[in-house]
């Protein structure tokens, strides 16, 4: 009549003799995939300045503005400010999906926790130094 | 004698309770042991996603379906991508339905095992839980290898898939783990299926007959707990589901015992797809058809519909050519199922109410969108 | 004055006890769903429990606007306080009882179901649904499995001819371990025990996915580890007990191997049956409430009732 219950127990016995599943973290650190989607890494001297992935943001949390030109006859548009707001940004690829020049790529890091939101808000020399665990594909 | 005067209670369930899967509030009136009235309350995870997406492209509409049936984004993914591609009239390549079959079968495993966990949880068992996680982990593994992400995918785009495969030996573990899965399912059934406890615990309880299943226009597995074979894959197929050699299984007894054995051998199907698929798999090919940069569908529109696993996902679009959807609807199978469930619950033992919305299987990112 | 030292100790003894028992329950949990348990406080996680201990008592002490506040402040002494108390008639070794009680079992029956009075207060104190709700459950559940667990707690009586615990155990020297002739009694005995230690399948009293936590829902801190406090050391005497009734207590499993002292033998069943409940917890789901009860009164009290007739027939005739 029990014969169910008996055969559970057995599973649970046999399964303490097997190896554990769960990993260290944080003590050991965690290797993501090379492809997942971390905080995104800025390459400023790369950026053309077009606003595509500002425009294409689902939540609309990339603010760009552009330097104002010293001389006149420059061509190449420079990048004043470049800000990600992490407290919106969802991580979704579509910016650094759409970027021309490659300028805008993913990481894998995604440890983003922070004590105040204000710090949420990543800015263009904290995005130009988050250069680790960049996506293989992406390297210059 | 006189009779002893007996007061209701009122008893408020969640939203903050540890077994209502997520925030969704049930307000319930015992009289005694029995539940005389029950009122859900929804809209705690209400975001308005559908008037969010008229200001969207189609494209950036991807990321919120993500995150609509958080346990089966990819399905969602393509429940989108799919109604646009039939507005458009678009060929998919052949290599990106295959992955797409793939992501949608492994996610349809996925979420059933969460479903499973979490249910047992509720019922009171805690080991089953972490025997699902750690089947659950390996698909998730698989899925941030190819897709960058680990629940909100985001893997499909209008016209084919982001990625393609991360390497070779990607299908291969894909495999090895429907190889695998057998023998966790095999545990499952040990564990949980044959233990008395569980039996009489579901065994006659939360019953929905069939006509009162088509009336409320339950899907999924609600419905074919009931006896109605009715499965988008089959009924309507779509994608190359015509390709595969599965079943849709069926049971006559309505009760929660028949959703139980039923999810469980839904995850058998999808892993039958799953192994036929990469068996037939092209060895070469797009990923994408050939697009516009700016996606604009032609005016008219579509209703197409995908069997997500709480039931029949369809998404309704209205185009007038623009890149933004007019108006766009999506008809989430947790929100349409989880109606009949004052129904179910009036009458019922108090100490029924928890196993009895496990098993309706929703989501509440569904039920709220 | 050697009395209040000896209780002294025992108090540290089984302190030690519920610490080490708390970390074999989470460690055996743990390798059991493929986890490790605990591993970064102290080597091997030794010092968790501890650390929890003094996580639990620097809380802040809350006690809600709207509750009966002595009653609230009372309940969870009134629920642990007896669990120290039966360990005083539990026989560890030849010599070795603390108060050497003539009708030790009766005590250790009569003490035990005051918890339930703790349990119920709590819940009632506590002013919240839930709460009541959990203690009402905790109260029935507990009643009526106490009928089944002296029922066939009273076989073994019959069969020892005492109802001191010391005797019991002398008994099976002279014969057998009564777990042979009383098979059935000790699983009544068993499933009743479970039900009294409120462990799963019969953890009705918090099932935490029903009833948020039951009665401890609006405990927290030191309170909330009085009563956890309570139910390991429970757990520990149960486990002691059922060593005592059914498993010869202090008595080697073969007179040769009588050269291993009496505690060890006492310790080391009393430890078994305390840590199968977690065993159990780790593969059951929890039973229904009204299934509960029909086990009780349909099951298990005719079950005992029988059990009780033929150890009667078995005494009176062989
Ligand atoms: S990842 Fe998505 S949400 Fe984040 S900045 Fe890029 S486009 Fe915006
Ligand atoms: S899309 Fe690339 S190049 Fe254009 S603004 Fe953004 S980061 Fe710069």
């Amino acid at each position: 009549m029990a014969t169910g219950l008996l055969k559970g127990l057995g599973v649970t016995f046999q399964e303490m003799f097997r190896p554990k599943v769960t990993t260290k973290y944080p003590d050991e650190p965690y290797v993501f995939p090379n492809r997942l989607r971390g905080i995104q890494k800025l390459y400023v001297e790369k950026c053309i300045v077009c606003h595509q992935c500002a425009n294409i943001c689902p939540t609309q949390c990339i603010t760009i503005k552009e330097k104002p030109k010293t001389d006149p006859a420059q061509k190449k548009k420079e990048l004043a400010v470049f800000d990600i707001n992490f407290e919106i940004c969802i991580l979704c690829d579509l910016c650094t999906e759409v970027c021309p020049t490659e300028a805008i790529v993913m990481t894998s890091n995604v440890e983003l926790a922070e004590t105040s939101r204000a710090d949420l808000h990543k800015d263009l020399p904290w995005l130009e130094a988050n250069n680790t665990n960049v996506r293989e594909v992406n390297k210059p | 004698m006189a009779t002893l005067r007996t007061e209701e209670l009122v008893l408020n369930v969640g939203p903050q309770h540890p077994s209502t899967h997520g925030v969704f509030r049930l307000i319930v009136t015992l009289d005694g042991e029995t539940i005389v009235d029950a009122r859900p309350v929804i809209g705690y995870l209400h975001r308005g996603t559908e008037k969010l997406a008229e200001d969207l492209t189609y494209t950036q509409i991807i990321p919120y379906t993500d995150r609509m049936d958080y346990l089966s984004a990819m399905i969602g993914n393509y429940a989108l991508v799919h109604a646009v591609e039939t507005l458009m009239g678009l060929e998919i390549p052949e290599r990106a339905e295959y992955l797409r079959v793939i992501a949608m079968e492994l996610n349809r495993i996925a979420s059933h095992l969460v479903w499973f966990g979490t249910y047992l949880l509720d019922l009171g068992a805690i080991t089953p839980f972490l025997y699902a996680f750690r089947e659950r982990e390996k698909i998730l593994q698989l899925f941030a290898e190819i897709s960058g992400a680990r629940l909100t995918y985001s893997y499909m785009r209008i016209g084919g898939v982001k990625w393609d495969v991360p390497d070779e030996g990607w299908l291969g573990r894909v495999e090895r783990f429907v190889d695998d899965f057998e023998r966790a399912l095999e545990e499952f059934h040990t564990l949980v299926t044959g233990n008395e406890i569980v039996q009489a615990r579901l065994k006659g309880i939360g019953r929905i007959d069939r006509e009162t299943a088509i009336a409320y226009g339950l899907t999924g597995v609600n419905l074919r707990s009931t006896g109605v074979a009715y499965d988008v894959r089959k009924a309507k197929p779509y994608s190359i589901y015509d390709r595969f050699e599965f079943e849709v299984p069926v049971r006559t007894e309505g009760d929660l015992w028949a959703r139980y054995l039923l999810r469980l051998e839904e995850m058998e199907q999808s892993r039958r797809i799953v192994k036929q698929a990469v068996r037939q798999f092209p060895s070469g090919g797009e990923i994408m058809a050939r697009m516009p940069k700016l996606i604009r569908p032609p005016a008219g529109e579509v209703y197409t519909s995908v069997e997500s696993p709480r039931g029949e996902l369809g998404v309704y679009i209205v185009s007038e050519g623009k890149p933004q959807p007019y108006r766009i609807h999506f008809r989430r199978p947790s929100f349409v199922n989880l109606q009949i469930l004052p129904r179910l619950l009036i009458g019922e033992n108090v100490a029924n109410m928890i196993a009895i919305l496990g098993s309706i299987d929703i989501v509440l990112g569904e039920v709220d969108a | 004055m050697p009395a209040a030292l000896g209780a002294v100790v025992l108090l540290l003894v089984v302190l030690g006890l519920v610490t080490f028992a708390v970390y074999v329950h989470r460690k055996l949990l743990g390798w059991m769903q493929g986890r490790h348990g605990p591993t970064h406080t102290g080597p091997y996680g030794l010092l968790q429990t501890i650390a929890d201990t003094v996580k639990l008592l620097q809380k802040e002490d809350v006690i809600p606007a709207q509750v009966d506040r002595p009653l609230f402040r009372l309940a969870p002494i009134i629920a642990f306080a007896p669990s120290f108390v039966v360990l005083a008639v539990i026989p560890f070794a030849p010599g070795l009882t603390f108060a050497d009680v003539g009708v030790g079992l009766l005590f250790y029956l009569a003490v035990a179901s005051v918890t339930t009075l703790g349990v119920i207060a709590g819940g009632w104190a506590a002013n919240n649904k839930w709460s009541l709700i959990g203690a009402l459950r905790s109260a029935a559940q507990m009643v009526s499995y106490e009928v089944p667990l002296a029922l066939s707690a009273l076989a073994v009586v019959l069969m020892a001819g005492s109802l001191n615990l010391n005797a019991i155990v002398e008994a099976q020297a002279r014969s057998v371990w009564f777990v042979i002739p009383q098979a059935l009694g000790f699983v009544i005995f068993l499933i009743a025990a479970l039900a009294e230690l409120n462990r799963t399948p019969f953890d009705l009293t918090e099932a935490e996915s029903e009833l948020v936590a039951g009665y401890l829902t609006e405990y927290s801190g030191v309170r909330f580890a009085f009563f956890m406090l309570g139910e390991y050391v429970y757990l520990f005497a149960m486990g002691a007990l059922i060593a005592t009734l059914y498993f010869g207590g202090w008595l080697p499993p073969h007179p040769a191997l009588a050269f291993v002292p009496g505690i060890v033998w006492f310790l080391i069943k009393a430890l078994f049956f305390a840590v199968l409940p977690f065993w159990l917890q780790a593969t059951f789901p929890r039973a229904r409430v009204d299934q509960l009860m029909g086990l009780a009164w349909k099951g298990l009290i005719p079950l005992a009732m029988v059990n009780l007739v033929l150890t009667a027939a078995l005494k009176t005739w062989l």
